[in-house]
């Protein structure tokens, strides 16, 4: 089951972030990067990590992708032209170097180290909400805060960028 | 067969690869940044897959903090991409070149 | 419980004059001058009261075991290294603060009138507060990396109220000449701490403090080696701060700042922080009979040098000041012979006569409208009666009058050398006792005495001070006076309390040197009383013969003082006035040649040559050539920068997989 679970959500994770990337519209792209976070949510259920499964389909698949698609359609959800390009051909080789290369050194290193079976059994409580929670304001939680630091100045931010009229004090 | 630990991390590199990959072909700045999301995401399963290899649900805690980074930076660049649009009237990144002098 | 909330006070002594400082020196202006040097006086007076407390603790202790510590807190914890942010106190560093946190609040009360009409007066009492924080945190650190950051401190303050009036050109360079100075010596001290470090570290437990006091004095074992050399560094950065020779020519300088201060910082507390500090290292000190012969001569070179100056000066405060050069090696004498707590029992009296003397100077000054020049003084004494007789008591207890305070604290440190077998210092030291209280008895009569020759505009402003100058006069008198007879020698029939008080901070000193300290004086001990009586004897007359011809001299023959400016052509008159020149020496020898050495070498070749043409020149050059290559990968394409990065990242990872 477990098996079957893994390579399904794996097969159309991967699917979906491809589609994502060869999608000539933004929109559509973007609905399938959502579809793609969402598997991303079932692996994260596969790994005994269910907080972290349903953070993923709120935070991921929900806020932040609805902000995506909230600036495609103000920005009236543009297609280029010219997508998907180099359209000098003589560059596709260029670019496939890395991602080559990637993908022949992990392979190769599987092949070499073996496959890591997980362990079998696993606490009962590991990756609930209160697992979680229990490090996250208990060991980690001066990262805690200093997080939410990030989160007001992305906020501040983002507010000072997109003013229409630069009424800054010092001007 | 049995899923191991390896399984994920393949997976894990795939996506992100795809995320790579997609990055520099792309023009769309808005679906650039969609590729960001699909790489940080996917490093995330490794996170995941690590913890419940060594049964330490640190990882998790990690995985929290990138959720908060990838929303501040959404947010940030997405600011940024609507004021070009309006002064650019476009978001294609080769239009973009006057950081170049 | 009680111990405990001793214990505490000890951080209090020293913050609550801080915290004068911190609200006197940033409210500055916008506080009423009442407020201000009310704040200033209660929080020095709070400080005393706290150390009379501790003190009065620390007697009903057993003499073995009066010490307090109060660490507040771990200042640097690294491995083994470890220095607290603490205090400490034991008998050696009681009598200090009694004297810091005393003499300093009677100069603050003194303050209150002399620099009432002063524009910055809010602006002195931040900065004579901070001088007594930093002073205390010297006196009290538990260790000597506390010391040292006193010892700056101090060194700040006094930069800061030297050039208090820094409108005058002068004013402010005599705070800079010394603050460099001092920097000098402090040179010195750090080498000395750093050699101290680099010693001891490798061997400390953990939870030892580094700089500690008592590791350093359990420890004594590993020092020796490098003693010798660790003890002429130290006291490097005590002629500095003591102002001995050579580089004691910071001191007649530093009398351009506010009376009260030269009597506060110049004279009273914080030039003697170089006697205190090797006081307090006595256990290194003893272990190199070198160090020690070289403090002891520098000591005796430095108060005859500073006392045949002091002859001629004709500035009264430069008078007092070359008087202070040439006491400060009376105590370096004393700790250079083994001596170390008759060097400290001198610092005290002469604390209390020093400050009476320059206090005394200041309300002379203040009457002749700020005029320091004692040629167009005189006639004073019955217009300025206090003045006139705190003064004296002043004069008779630096010549060593009995019984004022310096007799015994002098005559004990002269009968030290001699019976430590050091008989010609002893000579050089009786002989600048002579000429200490000729210069004395003519300041006193070139002041007080004969005609005042002041314009008559000065004379008509003449008048006694207010009250805020003469109480803390008075009461440093009485000092003056009986001050030292807590320190009456066995042979007159006292019990020399003040020795016994400090014996044991001294005593592990003692153990070590003794054979070579005490030789002398445990072998004959019946020879050495009747040799005790002579020596006293001798330099009481000679203090009052002294005394006898400059009054002689300079009320009856004023004529012979003109015969000696004559003699032999003028030329010794001549090289003391003008401080044998050791000034110009220094100005040829190391300012001009520095000087020369930046205008040609330094700024010709080095600046214009190798940093300007090679250094300045070259790196835009070398930046202008790398930028054009780099100009072609600088395209402004956001996806080549990408892909260059995804280039990057691959290569590392290749690297990193292919590197083992």
């Amino acid at each position: 089951m477990e098996g079957f679970l893994f390579w399904f959500c794996g097969i159309l994770m991967f699917l979906g972030g491809l589609m994502m990337v060869v999608q000539r519209s933004a929109v559509v792209s973007a609905v399938w990067l959502v579809f793609s976070f969402l598997c991303t949510a079932g692996i994260f259920a596969l790994l005994s990590a269910p907080f972290l499964a349903v953070m993923q389909v709120l935070v991921y698949a929900g806020a932040i992708m609805v902000l995506f698609l909230y600036v495609i359609m103000m920005l009236h959800g543009p297609v280029l032209e010219d997508e998907l390009i180099p359209s000098n051909k003589a560059l596709w080789p260029l670019i496939a170097i890395p991602p080559a290369a990637v993908v022949i050194l992990l392979v190769g290193w599987v092949k070499g180290e073996g496959l890591r079976t997980m362990p079998d059994s696993i606490a009962a409580d590991f990756g609930t909400a209160e697992h979680v929670a229990q490090l996250l304001l208990g060991r980690y939680l001066l990262a805690f805060e200093l997080i939410s630091i990030v989160l007001l100045v992305a906020i501040i931010g983002a507010l000072a960028i997109g003013q229409r009229e630069r009424k800054l004090p010092w001007k | 067969m049995e899923i191991t630990l390896s399984h994920y991390l393949l997976l894990a590199g795939a996506v992100f690869t795809t995320g790579m990959v997609g990055f520099v072909i792309r023009r769309n700045a808005i679906v650039m940044l969609m590729c960001v999301e699909l790489m940080l995401s996917s490093t995330n399963i490794v996170f995941a897959a690590f913890s419940r290899f060594h049964g330490n649900a640190d990882g998790h805690v990690f995985v929290l903090m990138n959720f908060a980074v990838a929303a501040a930076e959404a947010a940030i660049g997405l600011a940024i991409l609507v004021e070009i649009f309006r002064r650019r009237r476009t978001v294609n990144v080769d239009d973009f070149k006057t950081l170049m002098e | 419980m009680e111990s405990h909330s001793t214990e505490i006070l000890l951080r209090w002594i020293v913050l609550i004059p801080l915290l004068g400082a911190a609200v006197n020196g940033l409210l500055n202006r916008k506080l009423p001058r009442q407020v201000a040097g009310l704040l200033a006086c209660t929080t020095v007076g709070i400080s005393f009261a706290l150390s009379i407390v501790v003190f009065l603790r620390l007697l009903g202790m057993e003499a073995e075991h009066r010490f307090l510590t109060d660490t507040v807190a771990t200042w640097i914890g690294y491995g083994n290294l470890s220095v607290d942010l603490g205090f400490a106190i034991d008998p050696l560093n009681a009598v200090m603060a009694l004297v810091v946190t005393g003499i300093g609040f009677l100069i603050h009360v003194y303050s209150l009138g002399y620099m009432a009409h002063d524009q910055g007066f809010q602006r002195f009492f931040a900065y004579l507060n901070l001088f007594i924080f930093s002073m205390m945190t010297l006196v009290l650190g538990e260790n000597l990396l506390m010391l040292f950051v006193g010892w700056e401190g101090v060194g700040l303050c006094s930069y800061l109220l030297i050039s208090f009036w820094f409108n005058d050109e002068a004013n402010a360079a005599a705070g800079k000449k010394a603050f460099i100075v001092n920097r000098i010596g402090d040179f010195g001290f750090l080498i000395g701490m750093f050699l101290i470090g680099a010693t001891l570290l490798p061997h400390l437990q953990g939870g030892e403090g580094l700089f500690s006091f008592q590791t350093l004095q359990h420890h004594t074992d590993l020092l020796a080696p490098v003693a010798t050399v660790i003890c002429l560094l130290l006291f490097v950065g005590a002629t500095g701060k003591s102002a001995q020779i050579p580089l004691y020519i910071w001191l007649p300088d530093a009398m351009a700042g506010p009376t009260p201060v030269s009597a506060l910082i110049h004279a009273a507390t914080m030039v003697t922080a170089g006697v205190y500090m090797i006081a307090r290292m006595n256990f290194l000190f003893v272990m190199s009979d070198t160090a020690m012969l070289v403090v002891a001569i520098v000591g005796a070179a430095t108060a005859i040098f500073a006392s045949s100056i002091a002859l001629v000066q004709n500035d009264i405060k430069k008078v007092l000041a070359y008087s202070t050069v040439s006491q400060l090696g009376y105590m370096m004498l004393a700790c250079g012979v083994g001596a170390f707590g008759v060097g400290i029992f001198h610092v005290m009296t002469h604390a209390f006569f020093k400050a009476l003397l320059f206090l005394g100077s200041g309300s002379v000054i203040h009457a002749m409208s700020d005029e320091q020049d004692m040629r167009v003084m005189g006639g004073l004494k019955n217009k300025l009666p206090i003045t006139y007789w705190t003064f004296l008591i002043g004069t008779l207890a630096i010549a060593g009058v009995f019984p004022a305070a310096g007799f015994f604290s002098k005559d004990e440190i002269l009968w030290k050398a001699w019976s430590s077998g050091h008989h010609i210092l002893w000579g050089v030291g009786f002989l600048a006792a002579g000429m200490t209280a000729f210069y004395m008895m003519r300041l006193v009569a070139m002041t007080f005495y004969g005609q005042n020759r002041a314009s008559a505009e000065v004379k008509s402003h003449i008048h006694e001070s207010p009250a805020t100058m003469t109480i803390p006069l008075i009461v440093l008198a009485g000092l003056a006076l009986v001050g030292g007879w807590i320190g009456w020698p066995h042979f007159l029939g006292g019990g020399a309390w003040f020795e016994a008080w400090l014996e044991p901070v001294f005593s592990g000193g003692h153990a070590a040197h003794g054979a070579v300290v005490h030789s002398a004086g445990e072998a004959h001990v019946a020879h050495d009383v009747a040799m005790e009586w002579t020596l006293a004897g001798a330099s009481l007359a000679w203090g009052i013969l002294g005394l006898g011809v400059g009054w002689f001299i300079y009320t009856k023959k004023l004529a012979t003082a003109d015969s000696f400016k004559k003699f032999a052509g003028g030329f010794p008159h001549r090289v003391l006035l003008n401080k044998y020149y050791v000034d110009e020496g220094y100005e040829a020898a190391f300012i001009r040649p520095g000087f020369r050495l930046s205008k040609t070498v330094l700024w010709k070749v080095i600046d214009a040559g190798v940093i300007d043409g090679l250094l300045v020149n070259g790196a835009a050059l070398v930046v202008a050539v790398v930028g054009s290559v780099l100009r072609i990968f600088q395209n402004g394409m956001v996806r080549f920068y990408a892909w260059s990065f995804t280039i990057g990242v691959t290569v590392f990872i290749l690297y990193l997989s292919f590197s083992g």
